[in-house]
C-alpha cells in the first residue's frame, strides 16, 4: 500500500461520509446515518492500516501523514457528537472539513519517506499523535463555529443552546489536548531523561492548552459575555496553528526543535 | 479600584505589579541561580509556601479581601498573565547558557531569552501557583463527590509544578562515554564538570541496525540535494530495483551492505568485506528520461576508512548515497554498584536503565565511526521528585477523563 493507492480508498469513504451527513437531516434515518459514517471510517482506516504495515511503523511522521489522522479524526468527532447530542449538522460540517484535508493529500503529496529515528519508535508514539490530532479535529470545529457566530453576531442567531455548544467542544479538545500532553510528558521521561524541556513544541504546546483553559474559566465565570468567549476559542487556535506546524517556520524555534516534521 | 469587591482591573495590576518588580530584579540582580534550590533548601521554602497557603486560606474567613485570590478574577489574571510570558518566550529564541548571552547585548539583559529562570516568569509563576492552591483549599473545604472531576484536574495541575519546581533543583542530569571493556564511572555534567559515581558501566558492544540506503541527486553548483525544498530519495529495499528519481530512471544492479573500495590508479569499484570498517555499496545504471544520456557505476556512503563514491550524471547533477540512518542502537552493558550488585542489560533509545535510584539512557555513540563505534554515550538521570509529579501527572490524566464525560449536555438539562 502507498499514497497511490490513497484516492481508491479516500473517495469511497468520502461518499460514504457525505451520504451519512445527508441522511443526518432526516427524522427517521438516525440509524442509516451512524452505519454508513462508520462504515466509511472503516474503509479509510484501512487505508491508514494498509499504510502502517507497509510502512512497517505508524504513518504519524510527516505532515502528509498527520493529515491522514486529522481527516479521519474529524468524522470520527462528528458522529461521536451527533450520537450524543444528535446536532444534525454537524456530519456535514466533519465531512466538509475532512474533505478538505483529503483533498490536500491527493493534490499536494509530500514526499513520503519511509525511515524514522530511534526516538520516535516508541508505544507512546501511536496515542501521544492520535490524542493529539483527535483533540485539534474537535478543537478545529469549535474555531470554526466561533467563526461564524462571531462574523453573523447582529443575527440574533447567539443563544444559550449555541454556546454550549461550544463549551462541549472546547471541554472535549482540552481533554484530549491534555491527555495527548501528558502522554508526550511521560513518553518523553522515557525517551530523553525529562519529562518537560521548553522545546519551542511543548512552550507552544503549554501556550495553547493554558489558552483553552481560559477559555473554559472565562465561560464559567461570565456565560453572558459570548464574544470575549468567542474571541478566546479563536486565539486559542490560532496558537494551536502554531504549535501545530507555525513552529517549522517560527525564527525562534529553528535547529531547536526535537518535534519537527520531514 | 481597591475597593471590596475587587474585580478584574485589580488582578490586572497584580500582575502587572509582579511582571515590572521582576523586570526591575533581572535588570539589577541578572536571572535566578537555580543551583541554590537543592536538598534541604526546596524542602524548607516548599512547606513554608504550603504552610503559607493553609494561612492565607484561614486567614481568608477574616478578611474579606482574601476570598478575592480564590474567585474567577485572580485565576483567569493570573493565567493571562502566565500565557503572555510563555507566547513571549515561544517568539524568542531560547539560549540554554548565560554565556550565549554576552553576544546578543542589551535584550538579553531582559531575561526573555532564558524565560524560566527569569524574575518575571518566576514571580507569575508563583503567584499562579498560590492561586491554584487557594483555589484548591477552598474547594476542598466543603467537597462534595460532584467536585471529583475539578479537584483532580486542579490538585494533579498543583502537584505536578509544584513536584517539578522543587524538583529542578534535585535533579542531576550527567554525561558519561563508556569505551569497550573499560568500566567507568565518571561522568561530567551540564557545566563539564567531572563526577565520581557511586556506579560504573562497562560496555560490552555496541549495536547499529541500519535502514536500507537510500539515492539523493545533488546539485554539483550549490552542493545542496535536489529539489532544494522537498530533496527526493530512492530507498532501495530490494535489489534489482528499477525505479525512477527525478528526470533519471535507475536501475539497481548489485548491492553490498557491507562492502570495501578497490581503489586503482583511475577506477574504484566495490566488493564484499564483512569486517569493520565496511560501507554500503550500490552499482547503479541511470538513464535520463529526456536526453537518454545513460551513466553507470559504483556509488557509496563511505566510512570512517573507504572515502565515499557519487556517480556524476551530467555538469549539473550527481548521484550520491547519504550516510545510512541508525533504525535501532544499543549498548550491552554490565552495570557495577557500591553495594557489589552487578546487573547485565541492553539499554537501546526509550528503553533506559534503571538501577540505583539513576536511570541510564542511551544517548548517542561517535558518529564519526558509525556502526563500528567503539564507545557508547550515555545519559544519567537521578530525580528523587519523579514519583510526585507522575502521581500530579496521573491525577491530571483522570481528570481529563471526567472533563471529557462530563462535558455539559444541554439536551439533559
Amino acid at each position: 500500500m502507498n499514497w497511490t493507492h490513497f484516492v481508491y480508498f479516500a473517495l469511497p469513504a468520502a461518499l460514504c461520509w457525505v451520504g451519512g451527513a445527508l441522511f443526518a437531516y432526516k427524522n427517521d434515518a438516525y440509524r442509516r446515518t451512524i452505519i454508513l459514517t462508520a462504515f466509511g471510517l472503516c474503509i479509510f482506516f484501512a487505508f491508514i492500516l494498509g499504510m502502517w504495515i507497509s510502512l512497517e511503523r505508524p504513518p504519524l511522521r510527516t505532515m502528509g501523514e498527520t493529515r491522514l489522522w486529522y481527516s479521519f479524526f474529524l468524522p470520527v468527532a462528528g458522529l461521536i457528537m451527533y450520537i450524543r447530542w444528535r446536532y444534525k449538522w454537524i456530519l456535514s460540517f466533519s465531512t466538509l472539513m475532512a474533505l478538505v484535508f483529503i483533498c490536500i493529500n491527493l493534490f499536494r503529496p509530500e514526499i513520503h519517506n519511509k525511515t524514522m529515528m530511534p526516538a520516535l519508535q516508541s508505544p507512546w508514539f501511536a496515542p501521544h499523535v492520535i490524542v493529539y490530532m483527535f483533540a485539534y479535529a474537535v478543537l478545529g470545529a469549535a474555531a470554526v463555529i466561533a467563526l461564524y457566530l462571531l462574523l453573523r453576531r447582529n443575527k440574533a442567531i447567539m443563544n444559550v443552546s449555541v454556546m454550549s455548544l461550544c463549551d462541549n467542544l472546547a471541554y472535549v479538545g482540552t481533554a484530549f489536548l491534555t491527555i495527548g500532553m501528558l502522554f508526550g510528558a511521560i513518553w518523553a521521561k522515557d525517551a530523553w531523561g525529562h519529562y518537560w524541556s521548553w522545546d519551542p513544541k511543548e512552550t507552544w504546546a503549554a501556550a495553547t492548552w493554558l489558552s483553552y483553559l481560559i477559555y473554559i474559566h472565562y465561560r464559567q465565570h461570565k456565560p453572558s459575555h459570548y464574544t470575549i468567549a468567542l474571541g478566546l476559542l479563536l486565539f486559542s487556535f490560532i496558537l494551536l496553528q502554531v504549535c501545530w506546524y507555525g513552529i517549522n517556520y517560527l525564527p525562534s524555534a529553528q535547529g531547536s526543535s526535537i518535534h519537527v516534521y520531514s | 479600584m481597591w475597593m471590596h469587591p475587587w474585580k478584574y482591573i485589580e488582578g490586572w495590576s497584580i500582575c502587572t505589579g509582579l511582571f515590572i518588580t521582576g523586570m526591575v530584579l533581572q535588570l539589577t540582580t541578572g536571572s535566578i541561580e537555580v543551583d541554590m534550590f537543592h536538598y534541604p533548601v526546596n524542602l524548607i521554602s516548599g512547606t513554608v509556601f504550603i504552610l503559607l497557603l493553609l494561612f492565607l486560606h484561614i486567614y481568608a474567613r477574616k478578611v474579606v479581601i482574601l476570598q478575592w485570590f480564590s474567585g474567577f478574577e485572580a485565576s483567569i489574571t493570573a493565567s493571562v498573565s502566565l500565557l503572555v510570558l510563555v507566547i513571549i518566550m515561544g517568539l524568542t529564541r531560547q539560549v540554554s547558557s548565560p554565556t550565549d548571552l554576552s553576544s546578543i547585548g542589551g535584550f538579553a539583559r531582559t531575561g526573555f531569552m532564558q524565560m524560566t529562570t527569569s524574575w518575571s516568569f518566576f514571580l507569575l509563576f508563583i503567584y499562579f501557583l498560590s492561586i491554584l492552591g487557594l483555589v484548591i483549599l477552598r474547594r476542598i473545604n466543603c467537597f462534595r463527590w460532584k467536585d471529583a472531576g475539578f479537584v483532580l484536574n486542579h490538585v494533579g495541575l498543583f502537584v505536578a509544578l509544584f513536584a517539578a519546581i522543587l524538583g529542578s533543583g534535585d535533579l542531576q542530569r550527567l554525561r558519561m562515554t563508556a569505551s569497550l571493556d573499560t568500566p567507568e564511572w565518571r561522568a561530567t555534567n551540564e557545566k563539564n564538570e567531572i563526577t565520581e559515581l557511586p556506579l560504573a558501566i562497562e560496555l560490552k558492544s555496541f549495536r547499529i541496525d541500519e535502514y536500507p540506503p537510500k539515492l539523493m541527486i545533488l546539485d554539483n553548483v550549490t552542493g545542496k540535494t535536489l529539489p532544494e525544498t522537498q530533496p527526493k530519495s530512492l530507498l532501495v529495499e530490494t535489489y534489482p530495483l528499477l525505479s525512477t528519481l527525478l528526470n533519471w530512471e535507475v536501475a539497481i544492479t548489485n548491492y553490498l551492505s557491507e562492502a570495501a573500495a578497490l581503489i586503482t590508479e583511475d577506477t574504484v569499484s566495490f566488493v564484499g568485506f564483512q569486517s569493520e570498517g565496511a560501507t554500503s555499496a550500490l552499482y547503479v545504471k541511470a538513464r535520463n528520461t529526456i536526453d537518454g544520456t545513460i551513466r553507470e557505476g559504483w556509488v557509496s556512503c563511505g566510512s570512517f576508512m573507504f572515502p565515499y563514491r557519487s556517480l556524476r550524471l551530467n555538469d549539473k547533477e550527481s548521484l550520491i548515497m547519504p550516510n545510512r540512518e541508525p533504525k535501532h542502537f544499543a549498548s550491552n552493558v554490565i552495570v557495577y554498584t557500591q553495594s557489589k550488585k552487578i546487573k547485565k542489560s541492553l539499554i537501546e533509545v526509550n528503553k533506559p536503565l534503571s538501577i540505583a535510584g539513576w536511570k541510564i539512557y542511551q544517548l548517542n555513540y561517535d558518529e564519526s565511526m558509525g556502526k563500528w563505534s567503539r564507545i557508547s554515550v550515555f545519559e544519567l538521570v537521578k530525580d528523587p521528585w519523579i514519583p510526585a509529579v507522575y502521581s500530579g501527572i496521573l491525577m491530571m490524566l483522570a481528570g481529563a477523563v471526567y472533563l471529557f464525560v462530563s462535558a455539559p449536555n444541554p439536551k439533559k438539562n
